[in-house]
């Protein structure tokens, strides 16, 4: 089954093409993970899946269901708004920098969209957001406020936020990129643990030991264009693109 | 001594009579004021050119003319084109408007500082518009911005004695016909101690809001 699938969009900042005609399908249970240069476009290519941005021409289908399409950059999306946000309630995304609600405790950060969106029941909320509490290991930071807990403590927060509102396909726009190096594991954790699970996820990184262990399928961006969308064991030890290889050399480098 | 004492009593009462007008007169601007310059904040970061045009204008002339003269203006200048204010119906509104307009650009910059990274959290968590204000930004600008409103809320206490130019016996005409009657200068220092005191409360008033808003930082 396709999740998401992006025909020929094209986004631009000024006269910078960040998406160059884009073309990808991500199937059910798919681990996709987005690798490339920084500029590269990959995190623009999340952000449009989920309507953080707006594309400039194509169409992107979520589940069957047409989210967004624009025939050119100045006419209008063909999707009302009201219908847009019907059809991103089937993402999640989970963002670099957290973004956890600093005014709210952490149960009270996975409750919020729950209660006030679908307008779920508080207690059932609250059993819930206890429950993926457990699973990403910080039941005892319950009714802690973000600043007091680290990093890595927020992301999987953040993670278990995003679980919340029980979406279909996860968006994770380099979760570990702002962690101190020793709170990489624990956050990378509990995304394997989503992978067994069989989540749908496409996770931006530039951590190329932690794609090719939880994904099951790499594309490699570079200029806005996707130019190669293999296997991890093809791209990590026999790249076709020479562009590919300079990277990836690069990276493990650091 | 005796008789001293009963006069600072009597000119105190006397004073206190007029303050009622100077705390009725806050009240009503503090209530309105608050509530307006977060609904006109809103509305200058609003998408609506007209209407983010229309409120800087505002703005720009209360902030830029002297509460005073804004005074005149309500009170006098209306009455010319035949619109009669009662005094405090006319200070009453011109404060809040007055203050409105202070507050305005207080909470406006106050959400603009608000990290969109909060925005794009409540957006990926499908969160409207509405809910995403009232329930995510809204609460961390009141935090934010508490600290100025504190100062906008002690200024108002002093600027409500402007209002004895529309003949209106507050505080600080009470203690100035005391003053008139009396030629000394216990009148004065009693004036000084109730502002004080009501600054005081005021400042030990917000220090308590911040105190709770700042559990999480």
């Amino acid at each position: 089954m396709k999740m998401i699938e992006a025909i020929n969009v094209c986004k631009s900042f000024g006269a910078h093409r960040v998406l160059d005609n884009i073309n990808l399908v991500v199937n059910k249970g798919e681990v996709v993970a987005v690798i490339g240069p920084s500029g590269s476009g990959k995190s623009t290519l999340l952000r449009c899946f989920n309507g953080l941005e707006e594309i400039d021409t194509g169409e992107i289908i979520i589940e069957g269901d047409v989210f967004s399409k624009k025939l050119s950059k100045h006419s209008r999306d063909q999707i009302t708004n009201k219908r847009k946000r019907e059809i991103s309630m089937k993402l999640g995304m989970v963002f670099q920098h957290f973004n956890l609600f600093p005014h709210r405790t952490v149960i009270e950060n996975i409750i919020e969209a729950p209660v006030t969106v679908l307008g779920m029941d508080k207690d059932e909320a609250i059993k819930r957001a206890e429950e993926l509490l457990k699973k990403v290991g910080l039941l005892d930071k319950r009714d802690s406020y973000p600043s007091k807990i680290s990093g890595g403590q927020k992301q999987r927060v953040a993670i278990a936020r995003a679980l919340g509102m029980n979406p279909d396909i996860m968006l994770f726009d380099e979760p570990t990129s702002a962690l101190d190096p020793e709170l990489v594991g624990e956050v990378q954790r509990v995304i394997s643990d989503l992978a067994k699970e069989r989540m749908t996820m496409l996770i931006v990184t530039h951590e190329m030991g932690f794609a090719s262990k939880v994904a099951n399928r790499v594309i490699f961006m570079d200029d806005g264009k996707i130019i190669e969308d293999c296997t991890p064991e093809k791209i990590f030890s026999n790249p076709d693109h020479p562009r590919i290889k300079t990277f990836i050399e690069k990276i493990a480098k650091r | 001594m005796e008789s001293y004492i009963k006069y600072l009593l009597d000119s105190t009462i006397f004073i206190l009579e007029g303050s009622v007008l100077t705390v009725k007169l806050y009240a009503v601007t503090i209530i309105f004021a608050i509530p307006f310059g977060i609904i006109l904040a809103l509305m200058k970061i609003s998408r609506f050119k007209t209407l983010r045009y229309l409120i800087s204008f505002y703005t720009w002339v209360f902030r830029g003319t002297p509460l005073l003269l804004q005074l005149f203006f309500t009170y006098y200048g209306l009455s010319i084109i035949g619109i009669t204010l009662q005094p405090f119906t006319a200070a009453a509104l011109t404060f809040v408007v007055n203050y409105s307009a202070y507050l305005t650009e207080i909470y406006r910059a106050g959400i603009e500082s608000i990290d969109k990274g909060q925005y794009e959290a409540a957006r990926a968590l499908n969160m409207d518009y509405f809910q995403t204000m009232r329930r995510i930004i809204l609460p961390q600008v009141v935090r934010r911005t508490i600290p100025p409103t504190c100062n906008e809320a002690i200024t108002l206490v002093k600027d409500t004695a402007l209002v004895v130019v529309l003949g209106m016996g507050d505080l600080l005409r009470s203690a100035k016909e005391l003053f008139s009657r009396d030629f000394a200068i216990t009148p004065f220092a009693i004036a000084a101690v109730l502002y004080l005191l009501m600054t005081t409360v005021i400042v030990y008033f917000f220090r308590k809001i911040e105190d709770k808003y700042s559990v999480y930082e």
